[in-house]
C-alpha cells in the first residue's frame, strides 16, 4: 500500500462520523486539560484512557492523539495569560506571550500562538506521513538486538537531555526498570520480587504509574499553589485580529521551527519541551533585532508555538513505526496503544492500515478543528483556567482513583496510586524527573525480552550486540549520549579551574 | 558526613539498591532459559549501586531553584498529609458505602478543606459530578463501580 492509498484508508477512518466525533472529543479535552496549569499531557492521556475500554481501537487511538496534540495546543493559552505554562513544552511560549498579553494584546497572543501551532502541527503530519511509511518498511528487517539497542539509546537521551543532573535522570530511569521487574516473570515463571503477594503476580498495571507520577504528584504540586492566582472574570482578552504584517513577520519562524520541531520529535529523548526552547533560542540568535524577544515579539512567540506542536506530531514516528517511543508521553501513548490490543510497530501499516493511517489522516482534521475552536472560541474555552482550585483538585484525584480501579477492580491498586503518588511528588520536591522513568516502566518489559532473544540467538554471547553494525552504532550513540555531556561540563570545569 | 541533601538520597538508593541486589540473588534457578530470571534484576542492581554512589560523591552544586523545590512549609506538608488521608479514607470506605456517596462526600470536604468557600457551587458540584461519572461508567462504558448503600 503506497502512501497515498493509505491516505484514503485513513481519510475513510477519519471521515466517518465516528472518526469526527472522536478527533473532536479528544482535541477539546486536550484543550482543556492542556489549559490547566500544573496537569501535563501525560495526565490528559492518563485519565482518558479509561475511556476507551471497549471502543474499537481505531477511533479511540485518534482521540487520544487528539488529546496529545490538543494538550500541546491549549497550554500556550495559560503561558500567555497567566505566566503559567499550562504544559512543560509551553513554556518559552511565556517568554513572550505573557508580555504581549501584559500590553493588553492577549487576544492577537492567542490568534498568532493558534496560527503557529495550526501551521507546525500540519507540516508535521505532512512529514510524519511520509516518513513513518518508510521507516516502518526499512524497521522491519530489524533483530531483537537492534530492538534492544534502540530502546537503551532512547533511555540515554531522555536521560542526557533531562533538566538537571544526569545522574538524577539515570537514577529515574534505573527505577522504572527495576519497578518492571516486580511480578511473575513472563519467560519462566519466576515469582520476583512479589513477596508472595497475589496483587503482585501480574506486576503493576501502566496506568497506575502514570496517574500515580503525574497527575496525582501535579495534583501535590496544585495543592501547594493552590493560592496562585486563576483568571480573573474582567480580565479583557482584547481584539483577536491578526493582520497582514504580522503574518509576514511570523511566517519565516513558523516555516524554519517545524521543521526543527519536527526532527527534534522524532529524535529519542527531545519532545515539545527541548524543542520549543531550541527553537526559540534559534530565532533569537538569527534575528535581526534580538532586543526585542522577550518583551512581546510576535518572532519570539510563533517560534516554540509551531516547533512544539511539530514535535508533537514528530513524536509519532518512532511510536508508530518503530513501536518505540521516545519520551514520556508517546510512553503513555504506547500504553493506550496497548490497552486496546493494539502493538505498534512495523507491522502496524501492513496489519492494521486502518489505525496506522487513519490517527495520521485524524491529525490533519484535529488540526483543524483546534485552529477553528482557538481562534473563535478562545475567550469562552479561557474561562476555564477561572475554575477554583481546591475543586480541581479535587475533581482530578477522583478522575484518577476511578481510572485505577476501573482496569482492575482491586482496591489494592488504588493504595499503590497514592504510593505512586507520593513517589512522584518526592521526585519533584527532590529534583528527579519523571518522564525517564515512565518512559523507563514502559520500555523496560519489552528490553528484557529483546536481550532475551538476541541471547538466545546468539547462544549466550554478548557479541551479538556488537558484531553487526546497526545494534553496534546505536549502542555507540546511547554511550556517547551519556558520556558527551559529563565531558563537556568536566572540561568547562577545568577552564574555569586554570583561570 | 551527610552535609547535603545527594548524599542523603544518594545513602537511601544504595540502601534500597543493596536490597535489591540482595533480594536477586535470592531468585530460584530455572535452567533451562540462556538468560535467567535473575540476569536483569543483579545488573540493574549493580547499576543502581553505582549510580548511587556517583550521586553521593557528585560535586554538582544545588541550584537555587532547585534549592527553592524543596523549601516547603510545615504546615503545607501538612495541608498535603491530610489530602492524601483524605483519599486513605476514601479508598478505605468507598467499595463498602458505594462510589456515589463517597465521592460526593471526598469532593465537598475536600474542595471545602482546601480553601472553597463558595459552599453552594460545591454541594451543586459534589453531587452533580458522582452522578455524571456514575451514569458515564455503569450505563455508558458497561464498567460496574460499586453500588455501596444505594438500591440503584
Amino acid at each position: 500500500m503506497n502512501a497515498f492509498d493509505g491516505m484514503i484508508t485513513g481519510f475513510q477512518v477519519a471521515l466517518s462520523w465516528e472518526g469526527i466525533l472522536f478527533v473532536l472529543i479528544g482535541v477539546i479535552v486536550g484543550t482543556l486539560i492542556g489549559m490547566m496549569p500544573g496537569l501535563g499531557p501525560i495526565s490528559a492521556i492518563a485519565i482518558m484512557i479509561p475511556i476507551t475500554y471497549g471502543m474499537d481501537p481505531a477511533p479511540a487511538l485518534v482521540m487520544m492523539a487528539g488529546v496529545y496534540y490538543g494538550a500541546v495546543f491549549g497550554g500556550s493559552t495559560s503561558s500567555i495569560l497567566l505566566n503559567a505554562p499550562g504544559i512543560s513544552g509551553t513554556v518559552a511560549t511565556a517568554f513572550d506571550g505573557y508580555p504581549m498579553a501584559q500590553q493588553g494584546k492577549a487576544g492577537k497572543a492567542l490568534a498568532i500562538a493558534a496560527i503557529a501551532s495550526f501551521f507546525g502541527g500540519t507540516v508535521s503530519v505532512i512529514m510524519l506521513m511520509l516518513l513513518a511509511p518508510a521507516l516502518s518498511s526499512v524497521a522491519i528487517s530489524f533483530g531483537p538486538p537492534a530492538y534492544f539497542a534502540l530502546m537503551l539509546m532512547g533511555l540515554t537521551a531522555i536521560s542526557s537531555l533531562s533538566e538537571g543532573s544526569t545522574i538524577k535522570a539515570m537514577i529515574s530511569a534505573v527505577a522504572g526498570v527495576m519497578v518492571v521487574t516486580i511480578g511473575i516473570d513472563p519467560q519462566t515463571g519466576t515469582q520476583r520480587f512479589t513477596f508472595g503477594n497475589v496483587n503482585l503476580f501480574d506486576g503493576f498495571d501502566f496506568l497506575i504509574i502514570a496517574l500515580g507520577l503525574f497527575a496525582i504528584a501535579e495534583v501535590c504540586m496544585l495543592v501547594l499553589n493552590r493560592k496562585n492566582r486563576s483568571l480573573s472574570d474582567d480580565q479583557k482578552l482584547g481584539s483577536l485580529k491578526v493582520s497582514r504584517a504580522d503574518l509576514k513577520e511570523m511566517s519565516g519562524p513558523m516555516t524554519r521551527q517545524s521543521f526543527v520541531g519536527f526532527i527534534l520529535g522524532v529524535l529519542p529523548g527531545a519532545g515539545a519541551t527541548i524543542a520549543s526552547f531550541i527553537s526559540y533560542i534559534f530565532e533569537k540568535r538569527i534575528s535581526k533585532n534580538p532586543e526585542e524577544f522577550g518583551k512581546g515579539s510576535i518572532k519570539g512567540l510563533a517560534a516554540p508555538e509551531s516547533s512544539n506542536n511539530a514535535a508533537t506530531s514528530g513524536a509519532f514516528v518512532p511510536l508508530l513505526s518503530l513501536g518505540i517511543p521516545g519520551s514520556g508521553t508517546t510512553a503513555v501513548m504506547l500504553g493506550a496503544f496497548l490497552v486496546l490490543g493494539v502493538q505498534p510497530g512495523p507491522l502496524l501499516m501492513t496489519d492494521r492500515p486502518e489505525i496506522f493511517w487513519g490517527i495520521i489522516a485524524s491529525m490533519y482534521l484535529g488540526n483543524i478543528f483546534l485552529l477553528v475552536l482557538n481562534l473563535p472560541l478562545i475567550p469562552y474555552l479561557a474561562k476555564i483556567l477561572s475554575i477554583p482550585r481546591p475543586l480541581l483538585i479535587s475533581l482530578v484525584i477522583m478522575f484518577s482513583l476511578i481510572g485505577v480501579y476501573s482496569i482492575s477492580f482491586n482496591v489494592f491498586d488504588l493504595y499503590m496510586l497514592l504510593v505512586f503518588g507520593a513517589l512522584g511528588f518526592a521526585m519533584r520536591v527532590f529534583s528527579f524527573p519523571a518522564p525517564p522513568f515512565i518512559l523507563a516502566f514502559i520500555l523496560g518489559g519489552m528490553m528484557e525480552q529483546a536481550f532475551r532473544q538476541s541471547m538466545t540467538i546468539s547462544n549466550g554471547s554478548l557479541a551479538i550486540f556488537v558484531n553487526s553494525p546497526l545494534p553496534l552504532s546505536l549502542i555507540l550513540v546511547a554511550f556517547l549520549s551519556l558520556v558527551i555531556p559529563g565531558l563537556l561540563k568536566w572540561r568547562s570545569r577545568r577552564k574555569l579551574a586554570k583561570m | 558526613m551527610l552535609s547535603t541533601i545527594n548524599q542523603r538520597i544518594g545513602l537511601i538508593l544504595f540502601i534500597i539498591a543493596a536490597v535489591y541486589l540482595f533480594l536477586s540473588f535470592q531468585l530460584p534457578n530455572y535452567p533451562y532459559a540462556p538468560v535467567d530470571a535473575d540476569v536483569i534484576p543483579k545488573g540493574l542492581g549493580v547499576l543502581m549501586l553505582i549510580l548511587s554512589a556517583a550521586l553521593f560523591f557528585s560535586k554538582a552544586i544545588e541550584t537555587e531553584a532547585e534549592k527553592e523545590k524543596r523549601n516547603i512549609p510545615k504546615k503545607e506538608l501538612l495541608v498535603l498529609l491530610a489530602v492524601f488521608a483524605m483519599i486513605f479514607l476514601y479508598i478505605l470506605l468507598f467499595e463498602a458505602l458505594g462510589f456515589i456517596i463517597m465521592t460526593a462526600v471526598f469532593i465537598f470536604f475536600s474542595s471545602w478543606f482546601l480553601g472553597y468557600t463558595k459552599w453552594k457551587t460545591n454541594i451543586i458540584v459534589s453531587i452533580l459530578f458522582p452522578l455524571g461519572m456514575y451514569a458515564i461508567f455503569v450505563f455508558a462504558l458497561g464498567i460496574s463501580l460499586p453500588k455501596g448503600i444505594l438500591p440503584i
